[in-house]
């Protein structure tokens, strides 16, 4: 499903080189929930945008669904993101002046898919997560999780191979942070697979797997007292 | 084509676009009637006068000696002028087309102090006026020498016969026009003149007067003191003609002061500079308004891009391409433009309407509401070109930033 070779990132100005990631290497299988949990700085960030061909790498080898996605032209790139990738970001990433029924189908338009079918798919997933009855108002009108979660059926409505979450739960009261880890959780069950970053040890563990980033290398499958270690500081 | 959405999200944070569109619209008024104002001074600029202008120049004399004998003078001058090796003809007028300057009476088909006559610039020529200014005598007959009078400026009889242009003759006789020739006209309300002859165009001297064409010839030569002679050289001779002409005079007679002398080239020039100013300066407005709107949008859409660089990488991440960005941008701007055009066309149908019923300007030829649509549209599109590029140039990964 998803495998990195050697993956390094190296962000260059005139003065400073900065290694963001380091031959790093990881292998996702089809259905998989992976949390990705490091410290500040670890790289956690920069592995979640080179999955989901948000940025180019330096060096290594990524294949995505067995492609290899390294030379990809910025239009195949969109594509595949558009096609196989759905993104839950922290900030949840809303358009403000769009209300829900049109924030979801931002990507299913980019995808070119007709009237009604977007129709079908907006309704269908706005239903999953109990907004359907609200798709005609703005996201200001609605709670943190609440917006999560139109956020999330935007990411699912274009009924990806994978989902890639940056802290998804990050802007949310703990109440709202469980309810929201619960419905990824039940994404993941349907046989989507999940990529997590967090910070958060207990959301991390609700993953069939942790991966820990350390100095931007895998450091080890995580284990508890890491995951202590990543919350505390 | 994701019109829709981009018109709902634009409808949530409208002040910006209304203000645009509304500067479009403002811009697209005043252009448009702008526009239509040159073009009604470029038509009235390029009327022929009908006469050689290429070819005639004019000069004073001025007597100022007290045994100074202007008759004498006069005859004497054309005499000298008309056998000047270049000079096809020449003769004393009181006036010269788009001077500025000159005579007008009217003229009434009926006698009688209660009729209104009909306005017409007079010049005061002899026999060789027609050949002189190249007039093109479509009916009737020219003046003979014999009927050419002397004329003092107290004076108040006319000839008996005249010659007016195909205008004149048209308002005089709206219904038969060509039956003109040969009528009795009167002027000072009840001075009889025949109309002896019908020429095809001359214009008065006054080029903003609305019967600029109605003229008429009368055979009179005239005693004011200061006399104009209008000498007609041969094709490519006048600039050469000139000085030979200044110095022939001032040396021919010492009494008398040669000045003022001018091509009708130059005449059309000054008569019409005012014209050609306002052309250019409605030019430099029009190409002004259209710059700063221009400005206008290229600011708009650069703080719409900053605004949005979050909502840009989030789109970007959702899989839009940067040429899917870079559209969405013009499409935005197109549509301000749209409404900007839409609105625009009222404006100038009202702002056209009211300059025609206090200005008495020309209506707005048609044609000119959608050109200038087209180029308000293709003006914003090409101003908002640049920040939609650089809104598409934000990468997808600013998505995921936090600051």
């Amino acid at each position: 499903m998803l495998s990195m070779q050697n993956i390094s990132m190296v962000y260059r100005t005139d003065l400073v080189e900065t290694h963001a990631l380091r031959e790093f290497s990881l292998e996702v299988k089809e259905g998989d929930f992976v949390s990705v949990t490091g410290p500040s700085g670890s790289g956690k960030t920069t592995f979640l945008n080179i999955a989901g061909l948000l940025e180019k790498f330096t060096d290594g080898r990524y294949e995505l669904d067995g492609r290899d996605v390294s030379a990809l032209s910025d239009t195949e790139s969109s594509a595949v993101r558009n096609e196989k990738i759905g993104f839950i970001f922290q900030s949840f990433n809303l358009i403000p002046d769009l209300n829900l029924f049109d924030n979801v189908d931002v990507p299913l338009r980019y995808r070119g898919f007709k009237s009604a079918e977007r129709k079908r798919r907006i309704e269908g997933v706005l239903d999953t997560v109990g907004l359907a009855s609200r798709m005609k108002h703005l996201p200001s009108q609605l709670s943190g999780g609440q917006q999560q979660r139109v956020a999330i059926a935007r990411a699912l409505a274009g009924e990806p191979r994978f989902l890639l979450a940056d802290e998804p739960t990050g802007n949310l009261d703990s109440q709202m942070a469980m309810s929201v880890m619960e419905l990824i959780a039940e994404i993941n069950r349907g046989g989507t697979t999940i990529i997590m970053v967090t910070h958060d040890p207990t959301l991390a563990d609700m993953a069939s797997r942790n991966v820990h980033i350390r100095d931007g290398r895998v450091s080890d499958i995580a284990t508890d007292t890491q995951l202590a270690e990543v919350a505390t500081g | 084509m994701d019109i829709g959405p981009i018109w709902r999200a634009m409808m949530r944070n409208k002040t910006g676009a209304i203000l645009i569109a509304l500067q479009i619209a403002v811009t697209m008024a005043i252009m448009v009637n702008a526009i239509s104002i040159m073009q009604e001074r470029s038509r009235m600029m390029a009327r022929p006068s009908g006469i050689d202008e290429q070819n005639i120049f004019y000069i004073s004399s001025i007597g100022f000696a007290e045994d100074f004998n202007e008759r004498v003078t006069i005859e004497e001058d054309l005499a000298a002028l008309r056998g000047m090796p270049g000079v096809v003809n020449a003769i004393q007028s009181n006036s010269v087309p788009l001077s500025g300057g000159g005579w007008s009476m009217g003229l009434q088909t009926e006698p009688g102090a209660e009729i209104d006559g009909t306005g017409v610039a007079l010049y005061f020529i002899d026999e060789h006026g027609l050949d002189t200014f190249g007039l093109n005598l479509l009916a009737g007959e020219n003046f003979s020498a014999t009927e050419v009078e002397w004329r003092e400026r107290s004076a108040t009889e006319w000839p008996d016969r005249v010659i007016i242009t195909q205008a004149m003759a048209e308002a005089l006789y709206p219904d038969d026009p060509d039956g003109a020739l040969g009528k009795t006209v009167y002027i000072g309300d009840d001075e009889p003149l025949t109309i002896s002859g019908i020429i095809e165009q001359m214009q008065a001297p006054w080029n903003g007067w609305n019967g600029v064409e109605r003229v008429m010839l009368t055979p009179l030569h005239t005693l004011f003191g200061s006399t104009r002679y209008i000498i007609r050289a041969e094709p490519g001779r006048r600039d050469g003609l000139m000085p030979e002409v200044e110095k022939l005079l001032a040396e021919r007679n010492k009494n008398r002061i040669v000045r003022s002398m001018r091509t009708m080239d130059e005449t059309r020039e000054r008569s019409y500079r005012g014209d050609a100013s306002m052309i250019k300066m409605l030019t430099f407005t029009i190409a002004l308004l259209v710059a700063i709107t221009a400005l206008g949008i290229v600011g708009l859409a650069s703080f719409s891009v900053n605004r949005r660089t979050r909502q840009i990488g989030t789109r970007r991440a959702l899989g839009a391409s940067r040429a899917a960005i870079l559209r969405y941008f013009m499409t935005e701007n197109f549509l301000i433009s749209l409404v900007g055009v839409v609105v625009g066309a009222v404006l100038t149908v009202g702002l056209n309407m009211f300059m025609v019923e206090t200005f008495s300007l020309t209506r707005v030829a048609w044609y000119l509401v959608p050109a200038a649509m087209l180029i308000l549209c293709i003006a914003g599109q090409i101003a908002v070109f640049g920040p939609a590029k650089r809104a598409s140039t934000v990468p997808p990964a600013v998505a995921t930033r936090t600051v």
